[in-house]
């Protein structure tokens, strides 16, 4: 499991609003370095209105999110992708724009680059795909290489919308270890579950959403409680089931 | 053979205005085709040319003030250029409209207040070289402020190029570090309107935006990388610029719509024999039944 060390991430009694609505409010906690806290809650219940909270992209109402983590090293993956697929751009490219945050606007790749950005395709398995455009690339395949760009840009700070939905199986059993490897160096990792079974293999922490509160609880109280539920248990008024 | 090929492509330049006109032609096709690239890949094609019109007031008010003088035109037109898109900008935030819609009022609006302009300080032919150019006539300051003009272009998007990439590419990149994106699209505004100050001199202003945008969509049927879509339109602009003026003193016709014809013939051109999405890429992808995927 996760060497968990000091938080660089925390929240304090955030009270955060879309559109003038409350959405949540006394969200406060430290979101541990080197463990991966799955965010969980039924559909509007504010799973992005915190995300984009910690983003910095939502001024909270009042509260403040605590990050020291440099803005460079912070990666942000929604599930809803701005990436623009007709966009004349190969795998390694893609890859290898994770440098640039770093890297400055007009430093060039060495060597050295180009070769940890191999390696980083090869542990994704998309090797094969380097100069493959971003265009012809499945949901999954396109998943890997966006999570090539975050390890090239050497994130401290993760934040994964649903990473698995829409993705083959092979690119979970690929993305679940690199996942968890990430954590293990220490990276800051905070993924937005629906699915029970990922939960369990993933989740250091969990953060459920519900009825405009926050709730940290641990995965295996959640898992025993609804086993074999799969997905998690909401009804369709957004209500969480279990106890909490 | 060599006396024929000396008429045709050497003995031209023999003339002055030629020789500062083929030297004005390449200059923009440096800057303007990179910049249409960018504008295809963020699907902001026509708002090349609502920036065209948008510097036509500007260019106008110099007119009115100073004559024919360049210098003078060309500034006006840049900040009355950037003021529309700052206008259009504003307005489009202010009532939710979307910026294009927003910036296609702005543009008919300047359309007809630079023609009500100069209509009214000038003649019909000072209307004539505002709108459609006269590259001919360029002198060596002109020529200088034009050269210039590219050159700071070319800079400046050397500078901006990864940002300007990642921000067409996915916008959510730069946010997720906290970066506003905004300040990349001014700038590239900002480069647009400079590009079409310094195009509206040899081709008018309705007509600069030709030699940004038809190499652009053009190289979109010869690559599927970015250098390749740079370096075909770069190269495709510079054929058309060069070619155009040929064509113009050879056959005597008008310099500005015979590079932007010709421009729009390489377009043509691309869109039946390009390598791909042509009509010659399509016919070749029925008869063929599979093949690897491949990238230049």
């Amino acid at each position: 499991m996760s060497t968990q060390t000091a938080s660089r991430l925390g929240l304090h009694n955030l009270h955060l609003a879309q559109a003038r609505r409350s959405v949540l409010a006394g969200v406060s906690g430290e979101i541990n370095a080197g463990a991966i806290t799955a965010l969980i809650g039924a559909n509007g219940a504010g799973k992005s209105t915190l995300i984009q909270a910690i983003m910095g992209e939502l001024t909270p109402v009042s509260g403040e999110v605590v990050c020291t983590i440099a803005p460079e090293r912070r990666a942000w993956l929604p599930q809803q992708l701005a990436l623009d697929l007709t966009f004349p751009m190969s795998v390694e490219e893609l890859v290898m724009t994770g440098s640039w945050p770093s890297h400055g606007a007009l430093q060039g790749y060495c060597a050295a680059h180009y070769r940890k950005g191999r390696d980083i395709m090869a542990r994704l398995g998309i090797s094969h795909l380097a100069h493959r455009p971003l265009g012809e690339l499945s949901g999954g395949q396109r998943q890997r290489a966006l999570i090539g760009r975050t390890l090239m840009q050497e994130a401290e700070l993760l934040l994964l919308d649903e990473p698995f939905a829409n993705v083959d199986s092979e690119t979970v059993s690929v993305l679940v270890p690199i996942l968890r490897q990430m954590a293990d160096d220490g990276m800051t990792l905070i993924v937005v579950l629906h699915d029970m079974d990922h939960l369990q293999r993933l989740a250091d922490e969990v953060l459920l959403l519900e009825g405009g509160h926050a709730y940290w609880m641990l995965p295996d109280a959640l898992v025993s409680a609804h086993r074999p539920a799969n997905p998690l248990p909401f009804t369709s008024g957004g209500q969480y089931v279990g106890t909490t | 053979m060599w006396e024929l090929l000396n008429s045709w492509f050497i003995a031209p330049f023999d003339y002055g205005f030629m020789r500062r006109a083929v030297v004005a032609g390449l200059a923009l096709s440096l800057a303007a085709p990179t910049l249409g690239v960018f504008l295809v890949l963020r699907g902001m094609s026509l708002i090349g040319d609502a920036m065209a019109h948008a510097i036509l007031p500007g260019v106008a008010l110099g007119f009115l003030l100073a004559g024919f003088s360049l210098p003078v035109m060309s500034i006006s037109g840049i900040i009355f250029g950037i003021f529309v898109a700052l206008l259009a900008g504003a307005v489009s935030k202010m009532g939710g409209q979307r910026e294009d819609a927003a910036m296609a009022s702005f543009f008919i609006i300047s359309l007809a207040a630079g023609v009500m302009l100069i209509s009214l300080g000038g003649s019909s032919v000072d209307l004539t070289h505002v709108l459609f150019g006269s590259i001919l006539a360029i002198n060596s300051t002109a020529l200088l402020l034009i050269a210039s003009i590219s050159t700071l272009i070319v800079l400046i998007l050397a500078v901006i190029f990864r940002a300007l990439v990642v921000e067409c590419l996915d916008p959510l990149f730069l946010r997720g570090q906290g970066r506003r994106n905004q300040w990349i699209h001014s700038i590239f505004l900002g480069l647009l309107v400079l590009n079409l100050t310094a195009g509206f001199q040899t081709l008018g202003t309705l007509m600069a935006v030709g030699l940004m945008m038809l190499p652009a969509t053009s190289a979109r049927f010869w690559s599927k990388r970015l250098e390749g879509l740079i370096g075909i339109a770069i190269v495709l602009a510079m054929l058309a610029s060069t070619g155009g003026l040929l064509v113009s003193f050879h056959f005597d016709l008008p310099s500005g719509p015979s590079i932007i014809l010709l421009a729009g013939s390489g377009y043509l051109l691309s869109a039946l024999f390009g390598r791909y999405h042509s009509l010659a890429a399509r016919l070749r992808r029925k008869t063929t039944p599979l093949e690897t995927p491949s990238i230049t």
